[in-house]
This record gives structure tokens, sequence and C-alpha cells, in this order.
């Protein structure tokens, strides 16, 4: 046994909840998908701003310890799809 | 698959369901923040109405509960809002009621939510796990950790459950007004927020309110950070809590588990190399800040599973 739980039988109670609440989870992540892919255009703009003020104000190595980032050390954007939910 | 990236979800958007599983008797209603598939393990908000009562038993799962609003009793004991509870798998709780009726944060972590009634533990409790404190009196805030990279001037906590074999923690934050921190931060371990109140914005995902949550999995960015009026939530993670942090917005999660091991390599080179090296099956990882930097040198002819 480990820390978080003690082996036992799932009633057809339980396995039926199971059921219902694994449907209802790939529903409501679909939708996150698609409000975040929906978000995009804010988001770019977003991305941009940070990249501007990190090389301006600067970027947090560690706590309040701030390194100005190089504009050559700012990464371009690879040709592949962005996403944010995995 | 275990629990899937859920972030953000907003619960006060959503309706409140009956939980009518059997032991948990009337008065019991949900709202699913996360599940996982294979085992049932989930985090829900949980509204018990007034005059819910249940007798004496245990969960075959561990179980953590926080009491967001209203009050509870166990036994003879009235518990007020704050007050958050370890539960270990098997230990008989005494009877539950709640008067007036209240609404709590529910995370069954080994399995689906089940309950026996019984006054007796099961034969594998560790009654010695039981922990219960209110957060919200007598606990001091803390930084949020002590070796670097740490979090930014603002970010403070209080532990309510530290794991010491996995480093699994359970935790009350706070976001001070204004707080900022610009960096991209992932992290080694499954993160978990809930927020109790308060708005706090991260550049991915954008403001996440009063009722905000998230089931973030391991390697995935978050930040840059923001919160202009503060914010208190309830927060966990699986195992260890170490910041990655960088500043490419673009780098995904496989990606980022890959610079996780060329740092540990970098900074922990004695334990990386023990584990690597045994049976010579060790891996290379890539470091996409340290394209080329290998890490260390060695005599032996064989494919570093570059792309060629």
């Amino acid at each position: 046994m480990d820390n978080l739980g003690i082996p036992h039988v799932r009633n057809a109670d339980a396995r039926a909840w199971m059921k219902k609440e694994t449907a209802a989870q790939k529903k409501r992540y679909q939708l996150i998908v698609k409000e975040q892919d929906d978000l995009s255009p804010k988001r770019d703009k977003w991305i941009a701003d940070f990249l501007q003020r990190i090389q301006t104000r600067g970027f947090n190595v560690d706590a309040d310890m701030l390194r100005v980032i190089k504009p050559e050390e700012i990464p371009t954007k690879p040709k592949r799809k962005f996403k944010v939910v995995f | 698959m275990a629990r899937p990236h859920i972030e953000p979800f907003v619960e006060r958007n959503e309706d409140f369901k009956k939980l009518s599983m059997s032991g948990f008797g009337k008065g019991m209603h949900y709202k699913m923040l996360s599940f996982d598939t294979d085992t049932g393990a989930c985090t829900m908000k949980v509204r018990f109405d007034s005059g819910y009562k249940r007798p004496p038993g245990f969960s075959y799962s561990e179980v953590e509960m926080f009491l967001l609003k209203g009050t509870l009793k166990y036994g003879d004991t009235t518990y007020q809002e704050g007050h958050y509870f370890l539960i270990p798998p098997g230990v008989s709780m005494p009877a539950m009621s709640s008067s007036r009726g209240c609404e709590v944060l529910l995370m069954y972590n080994g399995s689906e939510p089940n309950f026996v009634e019984t006054d007796v533990d099961h034969d594998y409790a560790d009654r010695s796990r039981l922990a219960e404190v209110n957060s919200y009196q007598g606990m001091p805030w803390m930084a949020p950790a002590v070796n670097p990279p740490r979090t930014a001037t603002g970010c403070l906590l209080k532990i309510l459950k530290y794991d010491e074999r996995t480093h699994a923690m359970s935790f009350l934050y706070i976001l001070s007004p204004e707080f900022w921190q610009d960096n991209i931060s992932y992290h080694d371990c499954a993160e978990e927020s809930y927020h109790i109140w308060g708005s706090s914005w991260m550049m991915q995902f954008g403001d996440l309110p009063t009722g905000g949550y998230f089931w973030r999995p391991p390697y995935i960015n978050h930040g840059a950070f923001a919160c202009k009026r503060g914010t208190i939530a309830f927060g966990r993670t699986d195992s260890e809590l170490f910041n990655h942090f960088h500043f490419n917005p673009w780098s995904n999660a496989k990606e980022n588990e890959e610079r996780s091991a060329s740092r540990l390599m970098h900074r922990n080179p004695e334990i990386y190399n023990w584990i690597a090296q045994r049976g010579h099956n060790h891996p290379h990882p890539q470091d996409f800040e340290y394209p080329d930097d290998h890490g260390h040198s060695h005599d032996h002819d064989h494919d570093h599973g570059k792309k060629k």
C-alpha cells in the first residue's frame, strides 16, 4: 500500500460515476483548448510585450534579481503550431 | 491517462451536481475540477447543504479537505473557514455534520470518492499521519523557497502538508497587490491551484479570477506573472517543486523536460552520473538554451541520440 490509498473493489455505482466523469472531463478539456486557441491574438501581444520588458527592465533570474536580456538572446518563434494546453 | 491539463477552469460558471454515490447520504453536491480517469482520484468543490449529516467512517483513499465557507463538525468539534484536514486512507473519522451548510475543496488522492461506515480504522490505516490545522489563524506566512531560483517578493505561503518521501506539498499562498514576475516557469512536478479570492494573470492563460482553478502536469510553461489587487489561493504539488525559469515563450513540454534533465546534469552532476550511467544506458538530454553543450566528456564510441 502507498500513502494514497488502500486497494479495494470498485462497485458498479463507482464505475458508472467514473465513466460519466471521464466523458464530462473530455468535454471540459476540449472547451478549454478552444478558449485558449481563441486567446492567441491577445497572447501574441502579451508575449511581444514580455520580450520587450526583459530587454529593458529585465528578466527575473532569481527572486527580484533582474538581468537585462540582449537582443541576440531573444528566441525566435518556431514554425510549428504554438499551443499552451498540453 | 492520468489527469489531463485543465487550465484555466473557472468553477463559478458551473452548476453543482448531486453526488449520489452510495455512502455519502443526501445533501452533498459537487463541481468536478479535475479527475484522474484511471484511478478516480479527483479534486472537487463540494457544497454540503444545511443539516447535512454523515456517520463515522473512512475512505480507502487519502483525503484532503479545505473549508472554504461556513462551518462543519467532526464529532463535537466545530471547524471554521480556512481549516485544512489530511485524512490518511482507512482512518475512521467521527460523525460529520454541517448545521448551516458549508463549501469545501475535497481531494481524493488515491481513488474515486468512497465511504465506509464504521467507527474502527482499517487494518492498513496509519493514524499517525492524520493532521488538521486552521490555516487562516496561527500560522505565519513564509517565503516559498530557500534555494534559488526563487519567486519574486510578494509571493508567500503556508505549508499545510509535506510528504517527506515525495516532497509533495499542499499549501495556502498569497500574491500581494502589484505582484509581478517577468520570467517563464515550469516544474518537474504537477501543480494545482484554486483561487479562494482574487485574480492573477499569466502570459499563456490570461486572468484567473476568484473560483479559478488549474491542474497543470509537469513541464508546462506558465508566466510571466502579474497580480493587480492580491490573491489568496490553495495549491498542491505531487512531488518536489523546483523553479525552472527561462524566457522562451515557445518551448514545449518535451523541450522543457529535456532542459530539466540537462540542468540536473549541471546542478547535481554526481547523482546525475550515478543514475544515468548505470548499465551504460545513459541519456544525453538537450538543453534548448545550450544546444552544443554536451555536459560531460567520455572515451567511448556510441551514438548520442542526436538527430542526424
